[in-house]
């Protein structure tokens, strides 16, 4: 499948969620995506992936799935390798070694149209908006909904508008006006109108890089809660953070990346708090530490 | 789902529709031309008179198609200084072509479109391709064009200027498209007013309703983000090139059928100006804002100072220095109404 | 990243050769051995230093001129300009370094290169002064000045305005600061008893009608146009048409769609000062003084006119001006 501006119909309902949420009129990515497997089902797959350029290995030996209506937490300092996995993810990067799978079947990603062709949805810290544009032309950048045809073929302004609005009050924003530029909004506002979007999209699985890095207390709380509510949708999460705390009470499985390797993956019942966060801040290094800074 | 509890913010209000209205980019410049249109028809006679309007509309119509395919441009986040040396080349590919190789005139002119669509194309591409700023390729591309314009003019005719061009066959029949015009009473309507008006509605069109539209503001406000969501960047802005080529194209066209001659200096160093109509109208220099209407708008600014400071009467050896003063005073009216717009509720 | 490099690279290639097209020295080479080259013997290499702008049209005929004369003369002329006299007198002194047999200067500005000229002469180059710096020619040392200055031109030009019953003469200047235009205007003034200068862009030559025409219709008084450039002789034309003014319109430089006016009866008159004699003859003056040793003038300057066409003398002139030499 080609990215969505090659497409000829429009109108097309896209393919309902298990929510029973409707998704509207689109043409874009809802309209071809796979559909959404059934929760817990195994979405994404990577086995033993690794990652070099050149002589510097960023990525080695790295396993974890992603299943539906459960969050995978990607953790780790910074330099740990979490972006570059989650590059490969994404579909920017190729893997050097290992698998990746996306419904059981290994994939060779040719760009980031092949990852959102499968779905595949990512959230980047830079939220990949514009901030001049308008909300409801950023909502649907990428994805435009069209009425009419050849020369005559216009933006379907109204339902882009009507649609904007509709899913952010989902989202728990009341915005009377969708005209402001998109730079005026809070850094979580704009998170969640970048989570919004994904979704709407028919993500499968909506990969979050930092999302609560730059936030306040009340404005992660929020992100996290959206990224909770995507969960409750029937997507697959990945949430890379480098704080435990916010990954702890929406996580599913944890995995902790070190200097480009695996430290292990935990799923939620088998490890506390506590022992997330040691073994994120370096477990007997902080001991060492502890002792060091305390006074003579 | 989990109904999510929705607390309408205190802190939003919902704005006026005025001012609304006063935050759109060209409100500035519709301001400053009022301005100065008022300025130039009480303190002259001739400004307001059918004869004297009909000349400073033809004026900013020349300008003014170029502004607006240069403001989609810029809104686009590039920059396209052959875009002044290209009126040039296209007037003498038709020129050269039909006086000198006795080419027939509507093939000539087919073959300069080509060219255009061709010099667009590149610049695009080169543009992408190696992430050269667009300023500096197009500089390249200028100084080619303003050599082979020279070179190529003296070759094939010996000359630097385009000698008997009315005397071709068909001069006449081809007038109709580029150079006729219609009367209503004492007014004449030329035909690059007509073009320009066209042009301005249908980029405005493409801008705020379509897809296109969406992906040129997109490319220029940050083309990393736009790419990243699947927006088609190199398309975007080798079309952006291919449309400032085909307005130069034209406007070749209207200068040449009626002037019936063109030189090989012929455009070089206008691409500034068209640049500063756009800004004028609103475009940011940055990208990613502006509007088809305000770059006419901007056009006709200058235009009607270029024209009314003859009107007016006012010595001429400084013309430039009234045009700067102007020009920047229509910026600054344009900035304090968008502050203005933006503070209001 | 390869190709990157290449376009970069190409890129780079192109602006230079484009660039280079200003000041560069274009050689013609001798027409070989005739008759008259045998006495003094070998190859004689002049330079024509001027300080057009590359692309002028009327200088565009003076390197024509050159250049014939070149040919038939069994002369090599290297041609160069630059309007900057700071650049013009780095040519000169290029020339000098080249050990040319004589250098054509002309000097729009002739304090600017009285050094360099003066060098030349101490090097032992003879220098003829042609078009403008009538007035210092003598002073620096040169052989002969060709041509008259674009004042004396001008003057002849207001003087035949008012000898067609013109009260008031609007001056047309198509590149601002330009100082043989702004002398041309300034002789008419001069002769004609007032002139009032307006500025248009060459590189525009449809927006200057419509300048023309505003000025016409916010000057009604308006009866006689001095256009300094054929281009924009045309574009005067058709500017008094549209705004129904019966203003005369007489021009400087003569092209064949100029003749064609002239035929017509829209251009009363098109000063003509024979740009291609200011080529031609100090090529053929140095050709003179190297193998027999002659200084044409005595002294005094040689004038290469004006001639004027009008409509009796038009037809004759249109087939020497499509050949690019009137």
């Amino acid at each position: 499948m080609t990215a969505s501006e090659s497409n000829e119909s429009d109108q097309v309902p896209a393919a309902p969620l298990p929510s029973g949420a409707s998704v509207g009129e689109v043409s874009g990515p809802a309209a071809e995506a796979p559909k959404l497997p059934d929760a817990h089902e195994c979405i994404i797959e990577v086995q033993n992936l690794g990652k070099s350029y050149g002589s510097i290995i960023a990525l080695r030996d790295v396993s974890t799935t992603v299943n539906a209506g459960e969050v995978t937490c990607i953790l780790g300092d910074n330099g740990a390798g979490k972006s570059t996995l989650i590059k490969i993810l994404a579909g920017v990067l190729e893997s050097s070694e290992g698998v990746f799978l996306v419904d059981g079947i290994a994939r060779r990603m040719g760009g980031p149209r092949d990852a959102l062709a499968l779905g595949i949805a990512t959230v980047y810290q830079d939220l990949a908006v514009v901030p001049l544009m308008p909300i409801w032309r950023n909502f649907f950048l990428g994805s435009e909904p069209t009425r009419g045809f050849g020369p005559t073929r216009r933006l379907d302004v109204t339902a882009m508008r009507r649609i904007t609005r509709d899913e952010l009050l989902k989202m728990g924003i009341d915005l009377r006006d969708v005209d402001q530029p998109i730079g005026t909004m809070s850094g979580g506002e704009r998170q969640s109108v970048a989570i919004a979007r994904a979704v709407y999209f028919g993500a499968r699985v909506l990969i979050l890089d930092e999302p609560t890095a730059a936030l306040g207390v009340k404005q992660a709380g929020v992100v996290l809660r959206y990224i909770a509510q995507a969960r409750d949708r029937g997507l697959g999460v990945v949430f890379i953070t480098h704080n435990p705390h916010h990954a702890y009470p929406v996580g599913d499985r944890f995995l902790i990346l070190k200097r480009g390797r695996s430290l292990g993956e935990s799923e939620k019942k088998d490890i506390s708090i506590e022992q997330l966060t040691t073994l994120m801040a370096g477990g007997d290094e902080l001991d060492a530490l502890a002792r060091e800074l305390r006074r003579a | 789902m989990t109904a999510a509890s929705v607390t309408a913010d205190e802190r939003l209000v919902t704005p006026s529709w005025a001012s609304r209205m006063m935050r759109r980019p060209e409100v500035g410049a519709a301001v400053a031309a009022l301005i100065i249109f008022v300025f130039f028809s009480t303190t002259t006679d001739a400004f307001l008179s059918a004869g004297g309007a009909a000349t400073w509309l033809e004026s900013s119509a020349q300008f003014g198609i170029m502004a607006v395919a240069v403001a989609l441009l810029m809104i686009g986040g590039e920059f396209d200084l052959s875009a002044g040396a290209m009126v040039g080349t296209t007037g003498l590919i038709v020129g050269v072509l039909a006086t000198h190789l006795h080419v027939n005139l509507w093939v000539a002119v087919l073959v300069s479109l080509v060219a255009a669509a061709l010099i667009g194309a590149l610049n695009g591409w080169l543009v992408v391709r190696t992430r050269l700023p667009s300023f500096i390729v197009t500089l390249g591309t200028f100084f080619v064009l303003q050599g082979v314009n020279l070179a190529g003019t003296k070759l094939v005719t010996g000359q630097v200027s385009v000698q008997g061009f009315a005397d071709v066959a068909g001069f006449y029949d081809a007038r109709w498209a580029f150079g006729s015009s219609a009367q209503f009473g004492g007014f004449t309507l030329q035909i690059s007013v007509v073009w320009w008006f066209l042009l301005t509605a249908a980029a405005t069109w493409v801008l705020q309703r379509t897809r296109p539209g969406n992906w040129i503001f997109a490319v220029g406000g940050d083309e990393n983000s736009a790419r990243q969501v699947g927006v088609p960047v190199l398309r975007t802005k080798i079309g952006l090139f291919m449309t400032t080529a085909l307005a130069a194209f034209l406007v070749g066209m209207l200068q040449l059928f009626k002037t019936s001659t063109v030189q090989a200096s012929t455009g070089v160093g206008q691409e500034f100006i068209y640049i500063i109509c756009a800004v004028v109208g609103g475009c940011l220099l940055t990208g990613g804002y502006g509007s088809a209407i305000g770059a006419a708008l901007g056009a006709l600014i200058y235009g009607m100072t270029l024209q009314g400071i003859v009107f007016a009467q006012w010595d001429n050896n400084w013309l430039k220095a009234f045009l700067g003063v102007m020009l920047l005073g229509a910026v600054l009216v344009n900035n304090w109404v968008r502050r203005r717009a933006e503070m209001r509720k | 990243m390869r190709f990157r490099t290449l376009a970069v690279v190409a890129l780079a290639t192109s602006v230079l050769v484009a660039g280079c097209s200003n000041g560069a020295p274009a050689t013609n080479p001798s027409a070989g051995n005739n008759g008259a080259a045998k006495a003094g013997g070998g190859d004689i290499t002049v330079a024509l230093v001027t300080h057009a702008a590359p692309g002028d049209a009327f200088w565009d005929v003076v390197k024509s001129g050159a250049e014939a004369a070149g040919r038939q003369e069994g002369i090599t002329v290297s041609y160069s300009g630059d309007p900057d006299p700071a650049k013009q007198s780095q040519l000169i002194d290029n020339a000098v370094a080249q050990k040319v047999q004589g250098i054509a200067v002309s000097m729009a500005n002739p304090d600017g290169l009285k050094e360099s000229i003066q060098k030349a002469i101490a090097a032992g180059v003879p220098v003829i002064t042609v078009n403008s710096g009538l007035e210092k020619s003598r002073e620096f040392g040169a052989l002969t000045h060709v041509g008259q200055s674009e004042e004396l031109a001008g003057e002849g030009a207001g003087a035949k305005f008012r000898s067609l019953g013109a009260k008031k003469l609007l001056c047309v200047i198509h590149e601002a600061g330009n100082i043989g235009l702004e002398s041309r205007c300034s002789g008419a003034k001069k002769t004609f008893g007032q002139a009032e200068n307006l500025q248009v862009d060459i590189s525009n030559i449809a927006d200057a009608q419509n300048t023309i025409k505003s000025k016409l219709l916010a000057d009604p008084g308006i009866d006689g146009i001095l256009t300094l450039n054929d281009g924009i002789a045309k574009a005067a034309v058709a500017a008094k048409k549209e705004a129904r003014s019966a203003a005369k319109v007489a021009t400087f430089d003569v092209s064949s769609d100029v003749t064609d006016a002239v035929l017509a009866g829209d251009i009363s008159f098109a000063v003509d000062q024979q740009p291609y004699l200011q080529g031609y003859l100090p090529v053929v003056f140095f050709g003179l003084k190297v193998r027999n040793g002659n200084d044409v003038g005595g002294g005094q300057p040689v004038y290469s006119g004006p001639g004027y066409v009008t409509r009796d003398n038009a037809a004759q002139v249109k087939k020497f001006a499509a050949a690019g030499t009137r």
